[in-house]
Order: C-alpha cells, then sequence, then structure tokens
C-alpha cells in the first residue's frame, strides 16, 4: 500500500478563520501560464492518483460481487465468502484516500468521494445482494411500519404484549417511513431497508464535517475523522431502525449549538493564534441572548423530532448539553431547560406508559454498573464467528480509545479548544449507572461517543500542519505520523471487517424462512400465542398487534439447560389453559441461540426434535429452513 | 464543499428558490407513476430528505458568514426530515395520514418558506456579536 507523508495543509476558511484557502494549482515560484502549457502536455499526477484508485476500487468491488458465497455463510459469516478482490478494493480505497489527503484544503471532494465510496464498499454488499431483509430487528420495525399504516392512527396505551406498544408511544421514525412507503408505491419498508445504512451514512457525513471543521481547519484531519468514524461504526445500529435517525438529529442540534451558542467574552486566548494548535480553529463569534433565543426557536422542531423518533436520544442529547453547561464558552441553561422540558412532555404524554414503567425499575437498575454495560441479553458469544467478532469489537472500541487518548496527551492545546466535542463525546458514559437498554446501552453509549472520539483519534495519527515556535512539530513526529496514519487506517479496516461481518450468518435469512415464517403467522388466529425460541428471526412480529408472543429461550443459559431437559412439559406447564400456542423453530434461531450462547451446542437441534416427537405438539409444516408446530395439549 | 464567500446573484438565487418551491409539488406528481419505479421513488426521497431542510435554510439573510454553505448542505437534511417526522406524527395523530396527505402538507410549507429568507443561524450570518466585517472575498 502506497504510504504518503502527509503535507501541510490547513487550507479553507471555514469555522472560522476567515484565511482564504491556498490557491490551488503550480507552487508560487512557477509561473502561472508555463505551468499550464505543461498541465495540458501531460495529466497531472495528483487528479491521476485522486480519481484513479476510486475507478480501481470500484471495478474491483463490482467484481468481486457475483463472487461472494452469501447464500452459504458458515460459522465466519461473510468474512470468508468475500474475495480477495473486495479486500483488495478496500486497500486501495484507503491508499487513494491517504493520496487525496495531500490536497485535502484545495480539493476537499475528493476525500469525501473517497469517505462515500468507503462507506458503500464496507456497508453495501447485503444491500446490493441480499434476496431478503437483513437483520431480523429490521424486519421487527417493518412490521411496526405495516401495523401503522394498516391502523392509520396511533395506540401509545394499547398495552402490546412485549412492550410493542412503545413503538406507538415514539413513532417518529415508522410513521416517517410509512409517508415514504406509501410515497413510494412500494409494498413495504422490506424493499428498501437494506440501504438505510448507507443513506443515513451519507446524510450524517455532512453534519461531521460540519462538527470538526468548528474545531479544525485542518481539512486532513478532519477527513481522516470521517474516514476514521467511518470504519469504527460497525456498532450496527444503522440499520432501519430509530435510532440511526435521531443520532443525525442530535449531531444537528450539537452542530447548531456548537456553532451559535457561545457566549460573548468566554473564547479568551482560544482566539489566539499564538496560543492555538495549528490545526484547531478559532472559536466561532458569539452570539447575544436574543440571538440564542432565537436559535433555541429554531431548534425546538429537531428538538421535538427526536423526542418524537427515539425514547433513549432525548436523554443523551440532554446529559450532552448538560455537559456543555460545564463550559463558559457553552453556558446555556436556557437550551437545557427547553430540551428537557421537551423531553419531560412527550414522556408524559405519548410515552407515558413506558416511561413510567422504566421509572419504576429504575430503583433495581441504578447503579448497576456492570449489568448495565453488558452487551444482549444472557449468554457468551459461541463459535468461532461470533467468538472472533465479539473480540474484534473489544480491540476495536480500544483502539479508538487509545488513539483518541493519544491526542489528549500529545496534542493538548487542539484538545483545550475542542473540550466541547470532548464532553460531547464522554456526556452518555454516566448512563450506565441508570439503565441496561435491554442489554443495548453499551451500543448505543459507543455509538454516541463516537463522533467525538473520531475526531481526536484523527488528531493523533494527523500532526499539526506548519506550526512554528511551540508549535512547531518535530521531524521525527512526522516521520513516525506518516507511518502511523496508514498502518492505523488498514488496522481499524481489519477491525471492522470480524466486528461487522462476523456474525453475518445471523443477519442473512433466506427468502424461504421468511415464507415459512409467514405462513405460520398468518394462519394463527387472533390472540394466539406464538413461541419461539428467540425474536430473533425474520417476521417475528409480523401481525403482532393480534398476538401474543413468547421467546422462551432469551433468559440465562442455566435456566435453558434445565428447560432442554423436558422442553414439551416444560412449555406446556408454562402456557396458559386452553390457549391456542404455536412454536416456530427456524434455522436463523438456531444460529442466533448458538452464537450468542443462549442454548449449548446441539441444543436447538435437540429442543426441535423433542418437541416434534411431544404427543402436546403437532407438526403443522416442515421444511429445510424450520419447522411449526400446534400445541395440542395433553 | 468550498468555503470561499461568494455573493450569489439574485437571479441564480430565485431560480434556486424556484427549484425548491418546486420540487414538493414534482414529488407530489411523480406519485402517479408506478409504485417502486426509480422515477418515483428518487425525486420522492430526495424532496423528503433535502426540500424542506434547503427551503428553511437557503438563502441566508446578507452575505453568508464562513461555513454558512457547509451549513446548509449539512443541515438541510436533519431540519428536513424533523418536518416530515412530525408532519407524518401530527397526520397519524389526527388520523388523516394519506401519502398525499403527507406530500401536500410537506410541499406546501416548502413553497411558503421558500419564498422567505433563510432562518436565521447567526454565526453564519454578519449578525453574531463582536464579530469583525467580513474580508472582502477573491473572486475566482
Amino acid at each position: 500500500m502506497q504510504q504518503h507523508v502527509p503535507v501541510p495543509v490547513t487550507g479553507g476558511a471555514a469555522g472560522s478563520g476567515g484565511t482564504e484557502p491556498p490557491e490551488p494549482g503550480p507552487p508560487a515560484t512557477a509561473p502561472r501560464a508555463s505551468s499550464r502549457l505543461r498541465r495540458r502536455a501531460a495529466p497531472d499526477p495528483q487528479l491521476l492518483l485522486s480519481w484513479l484508485p476510486l475507478l480501481v476500487a470500484a471495478a474491483l468491488w463490482g467484481h468481486a460481487l457475483p463472487h461472494i458465497g452469501f447464500r452459504s455463510m458458515g460459522e465466519y459469516g461473510l468474512l470468508d465468502r468475500l474475495p480477495v478482490t473486495y479486500y483488495l478494493s478496500l486497500l486501495v480505497l484507503t491508499a487513494g484516500f491517504l493520496a487525496t489527503l495531500r490536497r485535502a484544503g484545495t480539493a476537499p471532494w475528493w476525500p469525501a468521494l473517497h469517505c462515500a465510496a468507503l462507506l458503500t464498499a464496507l456497508k453495501g454488499v447485503p444491500a446490493v445482494l441480499y434476496d431478503s431483509e437483513r437483520y431480523p430487528w429490521a424486519s421487527k420495525h417493518d412490521a411496526v411500519i405495516d401495523h401503522l399504516l394498516a391502523n392509520g392512527e396511533l395506540r401509545p396505551s394499547e398495552g402490546l404484549s412485549g412492550n410493542m406498544s412503545a413503538y406507538d408511544q415514539w413513532p417518529g421514525f415508522f410513521t416517517l417511513n410509512a409517508g415514504l412507503v406509501r410515497a413510494f408505491g412500494a409494498d413495504g419498508a422490506a424493499t428498501y431497508l437494506n440501504w438505510a445504512p448507507i443513506v443515513l451514512g451519507l446524510l450524517m457525513m455532512p453534519v461531521l464535517i460540519l462538527i470538526y471543521r468548528t474545531f479544525s481547519e485542518d481539512w486532513r484531519l478532519v477527513w481522516t475523522a470521517v474516514w476514521i468514524f467511518q470504519l469504527a461504526n460497525w456498532v450496527g445500529q444503522d440499520y432501519l431502525a430509530p435510532q440511526g435517525l435521531a443520532l443525525l438529529l442530535h449531531l444537528a442540534v450539537l452542530a447548531v449549538v456548537l456553532r451559535h451558542f457561545v457566549r460573548p467574552g468566554s473564547a479568551g486566548r482560544l482566539r489566539s493564534r499564538a496560543y492555538l494548535d495549528p490545526a484547531a480553529a478559532a472559536v466561532p463569534p458569539p452570539t447575544g441572548t436574543r440571538q440564542r433565543a432565537v436559535c433555541v426557536v429554531v431548534l425546538v422542531p429537531v428538538l421535538v423530532a427526536v423526542n418524537a423518533v427515539h425514547q433513549l436520544t432525548p436523554v443523551m442529547l440532554c446529559a450532552t448539553l448538560l455537559a456543555l453547561n460545564l463550559t463558559r464558552r457553552y453556558r446555556n441553561p436556557g437550551l437545557l431547560v427547553v430540551a428537557g422540558l421537551l423531553m419531560l412532555a412527550w414522556d408524559l404524554t405519548m410515552g407515558r406508559p413506558l416511561f413510567t414503567e422504566t421509572l419504576g425499575t429504575l430503583r433495581e437498575s441504578l447503579g448497576e454498573i456492570t449489568r448495565n454495560s453488558r452487551a444482549g441479553y444472557a449468554g457468551q458469544l459461541t463459535g468461532a464467528g461470533p467468538e472472533l467478532a465479539g473480540r474484534a469489537n473489544v480491540v476495536m472500541v480500544l483502539a479508538v480509545a487509545a488513539l483518541a487518548g493519544t491526542a489528549l496527551l500529545l496534542r493538548r492545546r487542539l484538545v483545550h479548544s475542542a473540550l466541547p466535542l470532548l464532553l460531547a463525546s464522554a456526556a452518555p458514559v454516566p448512563l450506565f449507572v441508570v439503565n441496561d437498554y435491554g442489554g443495548e446501552m453499551l451500543f448505543r453509549v459507543y455509538l454516541f461517543a463516537l463522533p467525538g472520539a473520531a475526531f481526536f483519534a484523527a488528531a493523533a495519527l494527523v500532526p499539526a500542519a506548519g506550526g512554528s515556535g511551540a508549535h512547531r512539530v518535530r521531524p521525527a513526529v512526522r516521520r513516525i505520523s506518516a507511518v502511523a496514519l496508514p498502518v492505523s487506517l488498514v488496522a481499524l479496516l481489519a477491525g471492522f471487517m470480524p466486528s461487522y461481518y462476523g456474525k453475518e450468518q445471523m443477519n442473512y435469512t433466506p427468502p424461504a424462512e421468511t415464507a415459512l415464517v409467514t405462513r405460520a403467522i398468518d394462519r394463527a388466529p387472533d390472540g394466539a400465542l406464538i413461541l419461539a425460541t428467540t425474536g430473533s428471526f425474520p417476521r417475528a412480529l409480523h401481525r403482532y398487534d393480534e398476538l401474543e408472543h413468547w421467546f422462551f429461550a432469551e433468559q440465562e443459559l442455566p435456566e435453558n439447560v434445565a428447560m432442554l431437559k423436558d422442553p414439551a412439559h416444560y412449555l406446556a406447564t408454562r402456557l396458559p389453559p386452553d390457549a391456542t400456542a404455536y412454536v416456530i423453530l427456524t434455522r436463523t434461531q438456531d444460529v442466533y441461540t448458538a452464537g450468542e450462547g443462549l442454548l449449548p451446542p446441539g441444543g436447538f437441534a435437540g429442543l426441535t426434535r423433542d418437541l416434534g416427537a411431544s404427543p402436546l405438539f403437532r407438526v403443522v409444516e416442515r421444511t429445510g429452513h424450520g419447522v411449526v408446530l400446534r400445541y395440542v395439549g395433553p | 464543499m468550498s468555503e470561499q464567500r461568494q455573493p450569489i446573484l439574485p437571479v441564480r438565487q430565485a431560480l434556486i428558490r424556484a427549484g425548491v418551491a418546486l420540487s414538493g409539488w414534482v414529488a407530489l406528481s411523480v406519485t402517479a407513476l408506478p409504485g417502486g419505479s426509480p422515477l418515483r421513488w428518487a425525486p420522492v426521497l430526495l424532496f423528503v430528505c433535502f426540500g424542506p431542510g434547503l427551503a428553511l435554510l437557503y438563502p441566508q439573510p446578507g452575505a453568508p458568514g464562513p461555513g454558512a454553505r457547509l451549513e446548509t448542505a449539512a443541515l438541510a437534511a436533519p431540519f428536513g426530515l424533523s418536518l416530515a417526522v412530525l408532519t407524518a406524527t401530527a397526520l397519524f395523530l389526527v388520523e388523516a395520514f394519506s401519502a398525499t396527505a403527507f406530500l401536500v402538507s410537506l410541499a406546501a410549507f416548502t413553497t411558503l418558506v421558500a419564498a422567505l429568507p433563510g432562518l436565521p443561524l447567526p454565526a453564519a450570518t454578519r449578525g453574531a456579536v463582536g464579530r469583525s466585517r467580513p474580508r472582502p472575498g477573491r473572486r475566482r
């Protein structure tokens, strides 16, 4: 892979500087006219380095696609099904990105194109290839959209099983998608949901750039941060889900606050170039009380939308605003109060049922930091692929934290000027004290901390450009960073792949399995109980407002081991009398329960065999993708 | 994404405003096409994501400050999607949801605000407190 010594670039007047970007083209010493002649005579090598890697990477990626055997994934998910050309395309993109960084200040479109290409190359494979909905939770959200379209109204107090009414209490994302489904003339969100990571990623990119530009004038640092964000965003929260949109809105609010809510007289020496890190941007211009009040009004629709979309994000947002209030620069209690009141108003009206229930359980979860920060419901990752993914997740978190930590030590003046971003990243961490959010809190805290962490990680890898005097960067540091930057980006890329695709076998569901589940659920009469080992299978919640659900293996392993001794008896004794109950057991459940360690090896097969042989259950349908049984009772 | 400040000609500004104002009605009209056609979903998606947000944020009153264009580009989608979320949710709450109601509401809003100056985000305009006068921009 090519390694390029970063060239000092601090182009662009955005942010706060007022300095004009350097003129693109030839060095000042070369006569302009002769340079033009030379350019006509031979292609500009820099331009060639900008577009050629994109072209080569696109060709390699396109060539790899038909050779990706996603239908025959084994325990390593997509990792061993992706051909060498796919991995080569990612390396070529990385090399191209590093090459375009040399001109990042004068030609920012090239790194932008590379970042967009990376996003597509990393997350576009399922969107282009899969013939079914990727990720069972996305299909759950598809079911919510169907439910809203069928009802044409919101029923926040209906009290559906499995807390499914929560989706009517924070319905914004689903009502938006209902509008899109109808306006697209599509049958459902299933037709486009695999593209959600790409669309959300593309919409988020300019918001990230806006935030990063508020703190740095160095385009190389900004683009590297965006690149690292893409690589570190393996956490898989950007599927068709409310939290992806909510994060976008959260970051938009943060960007407006950081740029338009600076209090007069608070910048101090952060306006002095002599003090600032050469890569840092001066503090944005201050605003008066009236101007900030107007900005609060401008932000109100976005704040209400955040509340309408997602229950946790407003909490994260208030925590972030509270953290910003700790600085003199962004002490805006008015905005915090407005955000808090809007959240409270939503929680006490639309979100009242779940809000009061959560308050009731807070006493148990408060202070249980270890339990709250645990990933998933229960169980340990099992199997080569899931275990590799789990280890890669940890390594990725540590790697990003280590890089960001290095910047905190080495770029103290940049950290001083970008302190609000650091605080905004750290603000969600205390939420571990409060609640486990159904085993998801770890991922959510990581996701909300990531934008800031990516910025500081990039600051560790891209040394200040053109510093002098106290800011002078030693040549040795430049040499180290010339190696560290490409090595780190490739290492993060290597970590992303198992983190994102290591458990992909759980996420791809063959259409025949989806059809089996749909038939089974369509067959069930209103009020029937659907039993399955886990809810992580396609269309698990199809018709969820007409049926009850029990995902009986979503509990600790020892209880499941006890259940496996006589599963038919275990289920029968816990079913309500005269229940109309169906058990759906599918391949995806087998993969999920084994990979997440909910059932011991062979447990799912044994369960299927035992229930099929039990007189308490009758097989309704059996295919190569699963079995559907009906409870017939003793 | 150049950050240079360049005055935008009134004719060009008027054309952009007219384009943004019309985008919603175009999105509405393409819903007559068969479902699933790219000629249908692409304009609808672009309008819902960017139309209302651009109408809100563009053009800023006075000469655009540093980063104003980047700001408009970045915030158009979050602001537009926020309005789309609120519109769709409100329609469901009053039990009047339909694709037409959804798009007409957004298109009407977009047309209305496209005729008005952009939202007064102070740091992106000349109005910020204590801000030095912008230097005359070099034209290319």
